[in-house]
């Protein structure tokens, strides 16, 4: 109970640190929102001016954070200067279909990945072996942004939509009839993101696996006449548990991250074209906010980590 | 099957006035033809569409606000302009004022009283009657220092805010502190508000905030042709049809024909062709040349057209940095200043850059090259006795020769000091024809012996550098682009003006032709009579091409796309391109909405 | 497997790329930047044998391309003048590894003709050279930052998971705090302060390595989760009660077990920093032109007109995942000797 108590107080101290951290960097880089605006010869200095101050952009560092962390207490977040509106209600809608869309990727990746490391790691140098170290490698050299829009061409191809979140014109269909319109739309950016992940979870849960067959207790096993269906499944997965939990504590964690430019390329209605805007307009209070929500999902998926490995690992449980 | 553009018919005719009274007596009630309660419409040419059908297109980025105060980006603007309507429209096909709300005009013989005479009988998506009230209410917050509209520099003329005064219900007169041309092109785009949902917010000071993208559909109205149906974050926005709009087709249709528009928010460009490709969209607006050549093949099998509107208002230029340093700063900058600051140096550079590669490479063959800052797209301003800007390697060598620059053994070239000419041009990273064109004029270059560096830098932190910090030595900068009228160049060409991106800094005065530039673009702007004022741009026109302050490159054309489905589309280079006739396109054989 | 056993022949291949990549000069026929504006984005040139009136020739020769009239970067063969292929013709000067001058190439034909073995691109510049030139950059830049992100990682991850307490949880908290800022802004901020002169592939080298370095808390936390295990094991516990020094265990008992996730963590790494460039040049931190380099190169894909009808562009991509396989060999060959042992 006192180590939750304390891990609480960690992951309080550890979201001011993000928070401060994030609004340094930003102001760090040069040129601000409303700066930006001078590329339009319409806009006069006297609005820019007026605008930076109306917003406190020509106020003080601690001065800004303050009126954030105030408003962040609120629930509000800031204030987004492109949408000239709170941040909150911007951010909440579109982290939902973010958690969807990322949530559906992790869910996919992971189960590509385990029974595929598993069996690679059980069959070294055969062709599932093979196979899986060409996927990795395959997957690594094309870059997501150039996958996605493979994907996209592909899914024009094959009927399926292009990108968005609903089709345009089915406005006032019933609940059955838009979550199966959602789960089309769903299929491609998700194959996507699980297919930016895949080639981590593989790998590890591969490494993990074979040095889990490695280990004496292993061929002890073997050498008892315990099949080796039932070694690999009964004795070794246990072993090689603990770095696969880690990873997936990690996983959870790059879910926000991940899905930012295959959001933008499927137009997925979730933070991450907001976000990928936001970093290049400088839209200084979504942008701290992003991070804080990115730094939310880490802690997380460490503490869920944390827990998987408690339950897991008696060793740990004993410390 | 070409109709004839736009509006042309004009309704009332331009009164030239001395004095009010005078004005009143031309305006009696008998001009109207319509019973009182039918309102005054507005007829409009074209061809006559069907009624319904839902238009679904895609915007690359999402709207951010319909407030039209303080809506700034294109998207918001476009959307808006769908919504709201304004007292003179400029039509964007043929650059010509024409009447909006305001049924007719009058000016007053000194050109600094505007009397303008409103449609009777109109009222608000939302059915609330709209009469002058509204238009002072409207002027009064465009002009209210505190809500910061960015169009509020455009209403102040001869330095004071123009005044607005209601004379009757249907009269509304606007006084100018001096004579200003075209001055009816300022009532474009100030969108009429409605002063029964929006005065309370004004009153307590949060007019700035209201009409949010989470607006209630019934808090919001106007006077456009389409009104606010539904707002999905991050998906789209649908609107609906205004039954209450003021214009009309020949046969007494009331407009608009569509029943719903459904603008797609947030689709990158790719994206958006592969969409349109499908049939997914109805309308592609604005896109690059590459994406435009993909739709563009094997025409006649596919269910789309494509349009080039030939060459826009906006072009891109390489500028040097000009500015006077802060003394110390910067030595090595200042150092190559010596250079910049050489007409002849820039004449070099500009007869060296092969624009023809650029429009052929980076925008493939969709764009024109430009040695000023005027593009045949501006039909009532360019200059065709500017010639085209034509490469010639010998010449800038002439010219460099002349200036006293050398080379050396290896070619490379040095000046009067024999100090080697290198320089970086600063370039935007993001836009894949801005990196093109500083890799072509890197490789240009080359053969004149000079070495450049590129720099990509992200978008602020070009701004920054060129509006703020005047870190750099050459940049490539697209400045957004705004009417076709001269008026919306003054602050790029005035020497003290805030988009005059070369020199924003200076310590003396400015040279001898830039002055005769501002002396011109100022006496232009209070200038009423067209052929004077075109005679003075063109002048204007004239001393940019001899003394290159900056090296303009080219103006992309502006392409778009439309299904065969949609009836009066007709594409124009001025904001917003496809959407600006949206009150008269319609869906061919469709009665009534059907989900595709 | 036997090859897979023996770490000798992938460092042959390795070395191999590497090798070939330093002497790009020699293998390249052309330098990176000459631009051809009038065949931008042409196929593979043929290499023929056999001329149109069905004569045999022993020597290959090439045509050169010619637009087709009234269309976008659409090429045929000019067959009016052929172009023998020629071997270790004589061309532009360059260095070899940045040293020695040189102007013979391995293949090329009379200036006048051209030869493209993997096309060109937007600019007409020839695919083939800026691969062998490109993997200079990427090639090393990939080791260097991966280099970086695994030993820091490594190094934390040990220290965290060992000592545990206090030591993990402020190196814990302080990986998540870098795996949740945005980083970004200040690679943005650091490109800002760089000189305008500085050379664009010393300014990405640069920017990587900061990357890099910012790189450690994902290999610190898997690295951290193995040795948090790995300590309470029987023959560790056994090893201190004989009162063996936290080196001698940690040497011994806890790096072999950490050397594995490490390891994984740097083939995942090589590749992903290679890629990383086509996101990082969106804000104006990727190798500037004309510079090439595996990751500007693949940048040019994003352009749907490429990524549809210009399949030789995607060479730096098929190059990248051959490298990544001779990379895959020879670290499990590596670490099989490592258990071996």
């Amino acid at each position: 109970m006192k180590s939750i108590g304390l891990r609480a107080l960690h992951s309080l101290l550890l979201l001011v640190g993000a928070s401060v951290l994030s609004i340094l960097l930003v102001r760090l880089a040069p040129g601000d929102y409303f700066e930006s605006m001078r590329i339009n010869p319409q806009i006069s200095n006297r609005t820019i001016a007026a605008l930076r101050s109306q917003y406190g952009l020509d106020k003080p560092l601690p001065v800004l954070y303050w009126h954030w962390a105030q408003s962040a207490l609120k629930g509000e977040g800031g204030f987004s200067f492109a949408y000239n509106s709170a941040a909150g209600p911007i951010l909440w809608p579109r982290a939902q279909n973010t958690l969807l869309l990322a949530g559906c990727a992790t869910l996919l990746a992971w189960m590509i990945a385990l029974p595929a490391g598993v069996l690679a790691a059980a069959r070294r140098g055969s062709w599932a072996d093979l196979l899986a170290s060409g996927t990795i490698a395959l997957l690594l050299a094309i870059p997501e942004l150039v996958l996605g829009l493979v994907l996209l061409l592909f899914a024009v191809h094959t009927g399926f939509p292009a990108g968005g979140m609903i089709s345009a014109a089915r406005a006032e269909a019933g609940f059955w009839d838009k979550s199966r319109d959602v789960i089309r739309h769903l299929f491609m950016p998700a194959v996507c993101l699980a297919a930016g992940l895949l080639p981590l979870l593989l790998s590890h849960v591969r490494a993990a696996m074979e040095e889990a067959l490695r280990s004496p207790f292993i061929l002890a096993a073997r050498g008892f006449g315990i099949s080796f269906r039932r070694v690999l499944l009964r004795h070794a997965l246990p072993a090689a548990l603990n770095p696969i939990i880690s990873l997936f504590g990690l996983s959870v964690g790059l879910l926000m991250s991940s899905s930012l430019l295959v959001e933008a390329i499927f137009g997925w209605p979730g933070l991450g074209k907001l976000m990928l805007q936001a970093i290049a307009d400088r839209d200084l209070f979504l942008v701290i906010d992003s991070t804080m929500l990115g730094t939310g999902f880490l802690i997380a998926g460490n503490f869920v980590a944390d827990i998987l490995l408690y339950l897991c690992d008696p060793r740990i449980r004993a410390d | 099957m070409r109709w004839e553009p736009g509006l042309a018919v004009c309704f009332g005719a331009i009164f030239f006035a001395g004095d009010l009274p005078c004005l009143k007596a031309v305006c009696p009630g008998s001009h109207q033809s319509s019973t009182s309660d039918e309102p005054d419409y507005l007829e409009v040419t074209g061809q006559t569409g069907e009624r319904g059908g839902t238009l679904i297109l895609s915007e690359r980025s999402e709207a951010k606000t319909f407030n039209p105060l303080i809506a700034i980006d294109g998207t918001s603007r476009e959307t808006i302009a769908l919504m709201m309507a304004d007292l003179i429209h400029i039509n964007r096909y043929t650059q010509q004022s024409e009447p909006a709300l305001a049924k007719s005009w009058a000016i007053s013989q000194d050109g600094r009283r505007y009397t303008l005479h409103l449609r009777r009988g109109l009222r608000f998506s939302d059915g609330h009657p709209f009469d002058a009230d509204d238009v002072v209410f409207t002027f009064r917050a465009y002009l209210d220092q505190r809500i910061h509209a960015p169009q509020r520099d455009f209403l102040i003329v001869g330095g004071r805010p123009i005044s607005v005064q209601k004379l009757d219900a249907y009269t509304v007169l606007f006084n100018l502190a001096e004579p200003y041309a075209a001055a009816e092109r300022l009532f474009d785009s100030i969108a009429i508000l409605p002063r029964h949902l929006l005065e309370a917010a004004y009153e307590d000071g949060t007019l700035g905030s209201a009409w949010g993208l989470n607006v209630a559909p019934d808090q919001i109205a106007g006077l456009g042709p389409f009104r606010l149906k539904q707002y999905v974050p991050g998906q789209k926005i649908v609107l609906e049809r205004n039954p209450f709009f003021w214009k009309r087709d020949g046969k007494r249709n009331v407009l608009p024909y569509l029943h719903e528009i459904v603008c797609l928010s947030d689709i990158s460009s790719e994206a958006e062709t592969i969409r349109f490709e499908a049939g997914e969209t109805d309308i592609v607006s604005r896109i690059g040349a590459e994406n435009f050549a993909i739709l563009n093949k094997d025409e006649g099998r596919r269910r789309f057209r494509m349009y080039d509107a030939g060459p826009g208002l906006e072009y891109t230029f390489l500028a040097f940095n000009l500015n006077d340093l802060v003394q110390g700063r910067e030595p090595s900058i200042t150092e190559k200043q010596k250079w910049f600051r050489q007409t002849a140096f820039r004449q070099a550079i500009s007869n060296t850059i092969d624009r023809g590669a650029i429009v052929r490479l980076a925008y493939a063959g969709r764009a024109y090259p430009l040695l000023v800052p005027v593009s045949p797209g501006n039909r009532l301003w360019f200059d065709p006795a500017i010639p085209r800007p034509l490469r010639s390697v010998e010449r800038a060598k002439r010219l460099l020769r002349e200036a006293g620059f050398s080379w050396s053994a290896d070619g490379s070239l040095n000046d009067v000091r024999g100090r080697r000419v290198e320089f970086s041009i600063m370039h935007n990273a993001r836009r894949a024809q801005h990196v093109q064109m500083a890799t072509i004029i890197q490789q240009d270059l080359k053969d004149i012996g000079i070495k450049v560096n590129l720099i990509p830098l992200d978008f602020a932190t070009l701004v920054d550098r060129v509006f703020n910090s005047f870190v750099y030595e050459a940049a490539i900068v697209t400045l957004a682009d705004g009417d076709s009228d001269p008026n919306s160049q003054m602050s790029i060409l005035l020497s003290h003006g805030a988009a005059h991106a070369w020199k924003l800094r200076s310590n003396s005065s400015p040279d001898e032709w830039q002055q005769e530039i501002d002396r011109l673009m100022e006496a232009q702007m209070t200038t009423i009579d067209h052929s004077i004022r075109k005679q003075m741009f063109d002048r204007v026109q004239q001393l940019v091409w001899q003394h290159e302050p900056v090296i303009f490159l080219v103006s992309p054309d502006i392409l778009a796309g439309a299904s065969d489905r949609v009836g009066n589309f007709q594409p124009a280079v001025l904001s917003s391109y496809t959407l600006w006739n949206a009150d008269q396109l319609f869906i061919r054989g469709e009665q009534s909405v059907a989900p595709r | 497997m036997a090859f897979v056993q023996s770490p000798k022949l992938p460092l042959v291949a390795l070395a191999t790329v590497y090798g070939i990549v330093t002497m790009a000069g020699f293998f390249a026929p052309y330098d990176y930047e000459r631009q051809n504006r009038h065949t931008a984005l042409a196929p593979p040139t043929r290499i023929h044998f056999v001329e149109p009136n069905s004569r045999f020739r022993l020597r290959p020769f090439v045509y050169r391309w010619k637009l087709r009239p009234g269309t976008l970067h659409q090429y045929e063969e000019d067959h009016s003048i052929a172009f023998p292929l020629r071997f270790f013709a004589s061309g532009r000067p360059y260095k070899i590894a940045a040293l020695i001058p040189s102007w013979i190439h391995l293949f090329g034909t009379r200036p006048e003709g051209n030869v493209f073995l993997l096309g060109t691109d937007e600019y007409g510049r020839d695919v083939f050279s800026r691969l062998l030139y490109g993997g200079r950059i990427s090639l090393f830049a990939g080791l260097l930052a991966a280099g970086i992100s695994v030993s820091l990682g490594l190094a934390a991850g040990v220290f965290a998971g060992y000592y545990g307490s206090w030591i993990d949880e402020t190196i814990m908290r302080a990986a998540e705090l870098f795996l949740a800022v945005p980083w970004l802004y200040l690679l943005l901020a650091v490109r800002a302060f760089l000189p305008l002169r500085m050379d664009p592939a010393g300014v990405f080298l640069l920017l990587i390595a900061i990357a890099g370095t910012i790189g450690w808390a994902r290999p610190a936390r898997l690295v951290r989760g193995v040795v948090l295990s790995a300590r309470n094991r029987e023959y560790v516990l056994a090893a201190k009660s004989f009162g063996a020094s936290d080196f001698y265990i940690l040497r011994t008992h806890i790096l072999p077990q950490a050397y594995s996730v490490a390891m994984t963590q740097a083939r995942l790494y090589i590749p992903q920093y290679i890629t990383a460039e086509v996101v990082l040049s969106f804000f104006g931190l990727g190798v500037g032109e004309p510079v090439p380099s595996w990751g500007n190169m693949l940048d040019s894909l994003q352009s749907l007109f490429v990524l549809e009808s210009c399949w030789w562009m995607y060479a730096p991509a098929a190059l990248l995942v051959i490298v990544l396989l001779i990379f895959e060999w020879f670290f499990r060959a590596e670490s099989s000797r490592f258990q071996a042992r």
